[in-house]
């Protein structure tokens, strides 16, 4: 059966990226493309072309329209997601520019890894078949990999890199057994197919269908860094170039939890008893322990890492308690996650030095003085991720808790608020440094880069704005929600 | 002459003004020009809202001033504004202490002025809020809100442990109030939708407050109950009743002067402010199931803030311990659910907030000028400061209660409410205003009589005019509330009123449970 074009043409965002990913990488094998402002301005472009497509596309997804022989579906949700990807992935190009200038390696393929990456997710988001997001997803995980370890001089770097592939591709081995496991109990693949046979299969298949689900499960957990996959999390965070673990932290989590909703919600909707449970455990496990174990960090991207583990048990709470409201706020809460943790790992890219020094919190001392703009967007991120308004992260909390209270889930709800407030000591901790304690001799000056700086301040525009204003944000997940199994 | 108060949006005024005064002070030059123009931005927020007292109808409609506009539809909260007598004194007593404490914080405040008033202005702005919204949701942002700018206010300008003090204030209000949240999320639900096995009841979406009240008797006692519990985590924090006093000894002292007024004179009568705007008339059934653990605490904390405040050397300690009694007292008198005893305990919060605003003023005064708060370094200064002797007495006689003052009718109400529930809650009471006395008379004592021991303490200078500008307004307002409180009680008679019969109300089902179902005839009875 022949495909038609316009298959291609609802795709037309991802291509371009993925072409633009390619395209920078032949331009990069050319000696005389070494120009960091014309490769950062390319990738802009493409990410900003790439948006003008998915604004066309959005227009006509009015109803999920499935393409490539059931491979690939758009509908709303996908194009929430790769518009979050398409924003996180920009921002990461504004603070990438000069740690890659000052790191002196070849730039065009750290921006084309960042690009494909970037088109790994756009496509994974919009996958209805396991195979099609497998495949998108390895996309994604083989170009972080090397852009975990981009530093290559650095051992930090290295490690980040070692670890994160060995253990990615282990997790990626597992989701891939999951997958055969499903197939062998339902012999299916696709979603919508795969949720029909599920009644018979787990009549007759169970443990393997539940064992299958449960592989799956894993490798997306793995994914989103929700204890106990998350081993990985701390060291790769903090090796990473800072700017690609803000795009982990945030494109690629955003990501993985797109994905990981539509898999629970169109593929296995008739076991939500079974995942509920698992899910609520690794939700509470991911919020105690990544609170806990962020509060005796020194190293602030470590303890970004932490929050980010604490985070994702947040967000699961919203996954697992299938109702609206749960629903929407996973949404709002990804987006507003997205702009509050950029925005926080720009303050550390502006701080920091080559061989990472200005990573400590003791680095922070005193920053309210000498830089009072950066310090203050600082605040409000911290105040966002803490979930006190008037900040988005506030709204998303409520919203998140609010779907746990009303479903049932009251003891999650109690987790999170009572270690959302545990997690005030270490966000404020970088606050009590920069406002309340005065600046040692040999003090870190951050960079100045006005392209970050303003970045920084719009996202904390956003982020308070958000928090006044949700409206408006709420609408747009509330209509792009998937159906509720 | 006030109409035109019913005519524009004059809540959203007072309660933003500060936020629009921070703007002007980001650019403003000059630590002097900052100083006036914060002070002055307090001082127009406070005779802007000075027409509310006018234009409030004591016995027109519940909530007066109303503003309404939608605000999240998704969730049907909504952006309301309004207030009834008790929020009216309270606001009041707000402009008035944030206005007083920018004034007097210009000697005290030395570095970073332009951060510290910014901060003060932000904290005014949330405080306000607090006492307005209408709607659970806006009021729980702004409950947040102020947290923020006090956890500055202390760490930024607080004594030497000030960086343990404002973590430990934040950590443990948050705590508190996002447990508030959950039991706010359930009344939610529950009035819509239903939430864990309790069928809800089916109404609109929303977070306005006044629905709340309207389904009280509806709440059944189980959900009450932990609601309850939910909440009062969240205000006894505030309060703080003991056990949950802890951070404020700590947040007091370290809190630079206008920190501390604004902890004692405000922020503490939220918690109380809390219980009789929420616990009481939403959750009437389990206020009165909990009422003996609620008044035992209450009078511990009466007799314990008393106790630990005569054994302190620190002035301000002792302030802040006395303030842990004095709001004992509050709760006492919330919670005999009687028309003397509630209406006694809000007017005792604005009481409190002035006495003790007040002797934080006086404490903050005699610092800026030896540097120390220890009462043992002082002793005859009624010589060298006769002045400050004299107010300092004169609130001292306010705090303990003495006719004439303002205490002595919050109290002597307190005590009438306090004596009709349970003749033992009224003695207890009443031991508490005495050991009151004692240890505040014996703090004057040590400080104002006796030699003068110390010589750095002959040439201190009495008060000057600025810091009378700041003292005598409260002196003033502690006689009138003392001599002539009837416009007082007249604004708070119709919300109390109101508060009172939903508790008797619940009282009266309690007596009488419903008569039980009668059986189903059986089927060809009577044969």
């Amino acid at each position: 059966m022949p495909i038609p074009w316009t298959d291609f043409a609802a795709l037309a965002p991802e291509l371009v990226l993925a072409g633009a990913g390619l395209l920078l990488l032949l331009v990069g094998s050319m000696h005389r493309f070494e120009s960091h402002r014309g490769l950062a301005l390319t990738t802009e472009v493409a990410l900003l072309f790439a948006a003008g497509l998915l604004w066309v596309v959005a227009r006509r997804a009015t109803m999920p329209q499935v393409i490539l022989s059931g491979m690939f579906v758009i509908d709303r949700f996908a194009v929430f997601w790769k518009a979050l990807v398409l924003i996180a992935t920009a921002a990461t190009v504004v603070l990438s520019r000069r740690f890659v200038e000052e790191a002196g390696y070849k730039p065009a393929e750290y921006y084309a890894l960042l690009l494909l990456a970037a088109s790994g997710m756009a496509f994974m988001v919009s996958g209805i078949h396991l195979l099609s997001i497998w495949i998108s997803l390895e996309l994604m995980s083989l170009s972080s990999y090397v852009l975990a370890g981009y530093f290559k001089r650095q051992r930090r770097s290295n490690e980040a890199a070692v670890k994160y592939f060995v253990l990615g591709a282990l997790s990626s081995a597992i989701l891939l057994f999951g997958i055969s496991l499903i197939y062998g109990a339902t012999g299916q693949l696709q979603l919508a197919a795969v949720a029909a046979a599920v009644p018979k299969a787990i009549h007759d298949q169970g443990t393997v269908l539940l064992l299958g689900w449960f592989l799956l499960a894993a490798g997306l957990f793995f994914k989103v860094s929700a204890v106990p996959f998350h081993v990985w999390t701390p060291d790769v965070y903090v090796g990473a170039p800072t700017p690609v673990t803000g795009f982990l932290a945030t494109a690629s989590k955003a990501a993985a939890f797109a994905i990981l909703l539509r898999i629970f919600y169109q593929g296995f909707g008739q076991l939500i008893p079974a995942w509920q449970a698992v899910t609520a455990a690794i939700a509470a496990l991911s919020m105690v322990w990544g609170n806990l174990a962020a509060l005796t960090q020194e190293n602030v991207k470590r303890m970004l890492a932490y929050s980010s583990i604490a985070h994702a048990g947040y967000i699961l709470i919203g996954v697992l308690v299938v109702n609206e409201v749960g629903a929407w706020a996973v949404l709002f809460y990804l987006a507003a996650y997205v702009f509050m943790t950029i925005g926080a790992f720009g303050g550390v890219v502006l701080l920091e030095r080559r061989e990472y020094a200005g990573e400590t919190y003791s680095d922070y001392a005193g920053l309210a003085r000498r830089a009072p703009l950066v310090s203050a967007c600082m605040v409000i991120f911290l105040l966002g991720l803490t979930g006190i308004p008037p900040t988005a992260g506030f709204v998303g909390k409520v919203y998140l808790f609010a779907g746990a209270v009303k479903a049932g889930w009251t003891w999650l709800a109690v987790i999170g608020v009572l270690t959302s407030a545990v997690s005030l000591y270490y966000y404020f901790g970088l606050v009590l440094n920069m406002y309340l304690k005065e600046a040692p001799e040999s003090s870190f000056r951050p960079a100045s880069a006005r392209g970050i700086v303003t970045l920084l301040a719009v996202f904390a525009l956003i982020t308070v704005v958000l928090g006044v204003l949700p409206g408006p944000l709420v609408d747009l997940a509330r209509h792009s929600l998937l159906p509720l199994p | 002459m006030f109409d035109w108060v019913r005519t524009v949006p004059i809540l959203s005024w007072v309660c933003y003004l500060p936020l629009l005064g921070v703007v002007p002070l980001l650019f403003v030059r000059g630590n002097r020009a900052i100083r006036v123009w914060a002070t002055g931005v307090m001082g127009a927020d406070f005779l802007l809202s000075l027409p509310l007292w006018f234009a409030f109808n004591p016995s027109g409609a519940l909530y007066q001033f109303r503003e309404s506009h939608a605000w999240i539809d998704a969730i049907g909260a909504r952006y309301e504004f309004g207030v009834d007598g008790i929020a009216l004194l309270l606001i009041l007593l707000t402009t008035l202490l944030g206005f007083l404490a920018a004034l007097s914080s210009w000697s005290a405040i030395h570095e970073r002025e332009r951060e510290y008033y910014v901060f003060l202005l932000l904290l005014q702005t949330g405080m306000l809020g607090v006492f307005m919204a209408m709607d659970l949701f806006l009021f729980y942002v702004f409950w947040e809100v102020m947290l923020v700018p006090m956890y500055f206010l202390i760490g930024v300008w607080g004594g030497p442990r000030r960086l343990y003090a404002a973590i430990k204030f934040f950590l443990y209000t948050l705590a508190g109030s996002v447990l508030m949240l959950l039991g706010i999320l359930a009344l939610y639900f529950y009035n819509s939708s239903g939430i864990l096995g309790w069928k809800g009841l089916g109404n609109k979406a929303t977070f306005f407050i006044p629905q709340f009240h309207d389904i009280a008797a509806q709440i059944p006692a189980g959900l009450q109950f932990w609601v309850f519990l939910a909440l009062f985590v969240g205000f006894a924090i505030k309060v703080p009743m003991v056990p949950f006093h802890t951070w404020l000894p700590d947040a007091h002292v370290e809190a630079p002067t206008a920190g501390s007024v604004i902890l004692a004179g405000v922020l503490l009568k939220m918690g109380t402010y809390g219980f009789v705007r929420f616990s009481l008339p939403i959750l009437p059934d389990a206020t009165l199931r909990l009422l003996p653990w609620m008044a035992g605490l209450a009078i511990i904390g009466i007799i314990y803030g008393a106790l630990v405040a005569m054994a302190q050397r620190d002035m301000k300690k002792l302030v802040a311990y006395s303030s842990v009694s004095h709001l004992g007292f509050v709760m006492l008198g919330l919670f005999a659910l009687n028309q003397p005893g509630v209406t006694g305990g809000v007017l005792q919060m604005l009481n409190h907030g002035l006495s003790t605003g007040a002797l934080f003023l006086l404490v903050g005064v005699i610092y800026e000028r030896r540097h120390s708060r220890a009462i043992a370094d002082y002793g005859g200064l009624a010589t060298v400061m006769p002045r400050y002797a004299t107010i300092f007495l004169i609130i001292t006689m306010a705090s303990i209660g003495l006719p004439a003052l303002n205490g002595f009718i919050g109290e002597f109400t307190i005590l009438v409410g306090a004596f009709s529930r349970a003749w033992w809650w009224g003695v207890a009471g009443a031991i508490g205003i005495v050991l009151g006395a004692a240890y505040m008379l014996w703090m004057y004592q040590r400080v104002f009589f006796g030699p003068q021991e110390h010589a750095a303490n002959r040439n201190l200078s009495d008060l000057n005019r600025r810091e009378l500008a700041y003292l005598v307004p409260i002196v003033l307002l502690c006689f009138w509330i003392g001599l002539y409180p009837k416009p007082f009680f007249r604004r708070l008679a119709q919300p109390v009123d109101h508060v009172v019969r939903i508790l008797e109300q619940a009282q009266a089902r309690a007596a009488s449970p419903p008569a039980v179902m009668p059986a189903p005839p059986e089927p060809g009875g009577g044969r």
